[in-house]
């Protein structure tokens, strides 16, 4: 209830004309960032900081929280409509959304599923946030190395429902996304690997240009071999308003997996490094077990909902350690504690005591962020959705151009570009072959995070496996992953025996 | 119509010269000012302490007119680790060269040493402005409640895991496993992305210290999360930090690996910006905005040093740094 008060202060706070306008503001910029591919929200929130010094602190972070929100959203759009996600969190969209658009020729209903699922997946995770940031916070410090390490062992397990229907050739680019993700300085010890001399080497394989690559820059490669083009579209007929919106059956559909997904975006959110990325593709591929009207990857609203819920979701749970503790749970929260500083506070654990008005005026302008995106996005599908109407022999230099601008600016370079170009001929011979490039992107994510927790709980272990038996959350992990790999093979004898 | 407007871009492009800022007139009597925007360099992440520094710079060189109403824009190169900046910046020739700055830390100098064959020479050293020191900290909870504690678990051949950061924090336990004469093996050391990461880990008890520099430390020394139980520098610090002995109260030699935070430029930089961009640094570091705005709140060291001494100071820095790792 006393939350509800202090959120109740915020929301007054944020009320104020000056306060709505930079929330509106900040709204509709994290809309555009979002959906302009390479840029992102570390980018957007950092471009934006050097404007906000001379604001008060609050209407700083009120302004960039909402652009931090907002750009979850932003990010489905170019991820539904051109296959180039936006933004890192939105690669799985990529996966059911564009096949909905253009395959099942129905991209108003994959941008409204996309946005309500992440509203409803935000709506959760502010919730959390309001009536336990604090202790939210507090249960994110247990899980150190030896936790996260058991924690992604059983996420990297999930890859197994992504590899289609060939294991094999899903191994094959699961390793491939490993060793890719080793390029670089050594997280621990600072030593060169695979640079090969090569100073851009030695930063490692951006994953932004790699994603626009392997997905978007692939996707044009797939669409200039398409014979026959002349003045075909992507979406051929007319778009209607009525035609975009959502069924009865398909909102309930949406439900559950956004639902089931905002809890868990929102605990992912909270861990120390994982972020709105790994949470949609965790959401992801905890919705492959569960039951979907449509397989998943064929343009799926269950594929969608769950990854969109979840990112948004983990980016409200990200905001618990900032506030709560003063530590950033992804990049952005990083740039945003940066700015806390220059703002002249003090970001750390007094934080929610001292300053209370700023915390509960940034978890306000979230509330109200939340709600003004998903209006704006709401109002803005039916006219962006007649992008497909173009010509695809157009389509094919203007989303040339959007993956060279977009691997271009992540990394402000020409290596972006070569990363994203490379990757795009990858892509494309994977996706001709039959290999689906999912399960590398997953292991490119999750890789680098499972290297450094399982080297740094060695380093604590002094090198004995059994500590992820004797610390008790990592030992409940390692139950589950005994029992994910476990199952199918007794299901599998018990199926032999039966016959 | 078109010959109209052919003629009134003709006479635009003619016009041109009249608004242009020669390079020779800029030097004209043996000064330098900057005629042009500064690109300056910084090789971490927004929102770092390296950035902290860099915008805090920036703000009061604006504000105090120190730059001849030129604007200041900042460059996040990250890439190869910072390498790729390092490179751009040691290379620029020409008028640019002497509008180009770099922020540089020890904590960036240490791995360039290291990985690459780039070195303090190829860049010309302008400002040293500040110096951060080391800090050990436990959580209350802790198995230790002091330092004593740990030299005596050391002592008895125990375990102990401490958390740092990167670079400096890394040389720093190096040599505090040297003075006390342990193994690295015993006394280990995990490194983490961020100063922030490693105070998740001690906050969650995973690892049994802390090192860490004041500023990223003191708001959870205030909130009674951390203490602090060794300050790694010649004397101890002041304010809620002072409680942590240092090491020669303890039966030791002081132990201090100072990350020091500097500007560059490019080795081609001409002397007279070098003069003009060393005194500007001067003025900034005699500014209340810079004692107070940063040095105090960051707790800090103010030690200003003009392109020579911080030249022979990087430089024999450098030295001791490239025989402790055998290069």
């Amino acid at each position: 209830m006393h939350n509800l008060m202090l959120l109740g202060n915020g929301l007054l706070n944020v009320l104020s004309i000056q306060n709505l306008l930079v929330t509106g503001l900040g709204a509709i910029l994290g809309l555009m960032v979002g959906a302009m591919p390479g840029i992102g929200s570390l980018a957007g929130v950092a471009l934006l900081l050097p404007l906000t010094y001379k604001f008060n602190p609050t209407t700083a972070i009120i302004m960039l929280g909402a652009l931090y929100y907002s750009n979850m959203y932003g990010g489905s759009f170019s991820a539904i409509l051109l296959n180039i996600p936006g933004d890192s969190p939105a690669v799985m969209t990529t996966l059911d959304g564009y096949p909905m658009a253009t395959v099942k020729k129905r991209p108003g209903q994959a941008l409204y599923t996309s946005n309500l699922s992440s509203f409803i997946g935000g709506f959760i995770g502010i919730g959390i946030l309001i009536f336990m940031g604090p202790a939210l916070a507090e249960f994110g410090l247990k899980f150190g190395p030896v936790e996260m390490t058991a924690l992604l062992l059983v996420a990297m397990t999930s890859i197994g429902w992504l590899v289609g229907d060939n294991p094999t050739k899903g191994i094959v680019l699961t390793l491939a996304g490993i060793l890719v993700a080793t390029v670089g300085m050594d997280t621990l010890t600072g030593s060169p690997r695979y640079d090969f001399g090569n100073v851009f080497l030695l930063g490692g394989i951006p994953f932004i240009p790699f994603v626009i690559g392997t997905v978007g820059f692939a996707q044009v490669m797939k669409l200039i071999d398409e014979k026959d083009v002349g003045t075909k579209t992507m979406v051929e007929g007319k778009m209607s308003l009525k035609g975009s919106l959502l069924s009865l059956h398909e909102l309930r559909r949406l439900l559950p997996p956004a639902i089931r997904s905002g809890f868990m975006g929102t605990f992912v959110g909270v861990l120390p490094g994982a972020g709105a990325t790994t949470g949609s593709f965790l959401g992801y591929a905890m919705q492959k077990g569960f039951k979907s009207e449509e397989p998943l990857g064929t343009g799926a609203i269950e594929g969608i909902a769950a990854c969109e819920a979840a990112n948004n979701a983990a980016a409200a749970g990200s905001f618990a350690p900032l506030l709560a503790l003063g530590i950033p749970g992804s990049g952005t929260g990083a740039v945003l504690l940066g700015g806390l500083m220059m703002w002249g506070l003090n970001p750390g654990p007094l934080l929610f005591s001292s300053q209370p008005e700023f915390c509960w005026s940034l978890i306000a302008s979230l509330v109200l962020a939340n709600l003004l995106t998903l209006a704006i996005a709401l109002g803005i599908i039916p006219w962006i959705t007649r992008i497909l109407s173009v010509p695809i022999k157009l389509m094919v230099p203007c989303i040339t151009i959007v993956c060279i601008v977009g691997s271009y600016s992540s990394t402000n370079s020409l290596y972006g570009v070569i990363v994203m170009l490379i990757s795009g001929v990858i892509g494309y011979l994977c996706e001709k072959n039959g290999y689906t490039t999912a399960p590398m992107l997953l292991s490119f994510v999750l890789a680098p995070l499972l290297e450094s927790n399982m080297r740094k709980s060695f380093i604590i272990s002094h090198g004995s496996i059994s500590i992820f038996f004797t610390e008790p959350i990592a030992c409940c992990f390692m139950v589950v992953l005994f029992a994910i790999i476990a199952t199918p093979i007794i299901r599998g004898i018990l199926s032999r025996e039966k016959r | 119509m078109y010959k109209k407007i052919l003629t009134v871009v003709a006479v635009a492009l003619l016009a041109f010269p009249v608004f242009a800022n020669g390079d020779s007139e800029q030097k004209a009597g043996g000064t330098f000012v900057p005629t042009q925007n500064i690109e300056w360099y910084c090789t971490s992440s927004p929102g770092g302490g390296s950035d902290i520094f860099t915008r805090t710079l920036q703000d009061i060189m604006t504000s105090e007119k120190l730059v001849n109403g030129q604007n200041i824009i900042i460059q996040y190169k990250t890439d190869g680790a910072g390498e790729v900046g390092r490179a751009l910046v040691s290379t620029v020739k020409g008028v640019k060269a002497d509008h180009t700055l770099l922020t540089f830390n020890s904590g960036d100098l240490m791995p360039m040493d290291k990985n690459t064959d780039r070195r303090f020479s190829d860049f010309q050293p302008i400002a040293h402005m500040a110096v951060d020191n080391h800090l050990i900290f436990v959580t209350p909870d802790s198995r230790f409640k002091d330092f004593k504690e740990v030299l005596e678990a050391l002592q008895k051949g125990e375990d102990v895991v401490m958390a740092g950061s990167k670079g400096d924090d890394i040389a720093c336990h190096a040599a505090l496993v040297k003075e006390l004469g342990v193994s690295a093996d015993q006394f280990a050391f995990i490194v983490n992305d961020s100063s922030g990461t490693a105070i998740t880990s001690i906050l969650g008890n995973h690892v049994d210290l802390l090192i860490c520099k004041p500023a990223a430390a003191s708001q959870y020394v205030e909130a009674g999360r951390l203490i602090p139980i060794l300050a790694l520098a010649s004397k101890r610090f002041p304010g809620n930090l002072q409680s942590a002995p240092v090491l020669s109260e303890l039966g030791y030699h002081d132990v201090e690996v100072p990350n020091w935070r500097s500007v560059v430029g490019s080795k081609n930089m001409s002397p007279e910006a070098v003069a003009y961009w060393s005194d500007v640094f001067k003025k900034v570091s005699q500014s209340s905005a810079w004692q107070e705005g940063y040095i105090n709140k960051q707790k800090l060291v103010a030690d200003y040093m003009d392109c020579v001494t911080f030249k022979a100071y990087g430089s024999k820095f450098e030295a001791d740094y490239l025989t402790s790792i055998g290069k």
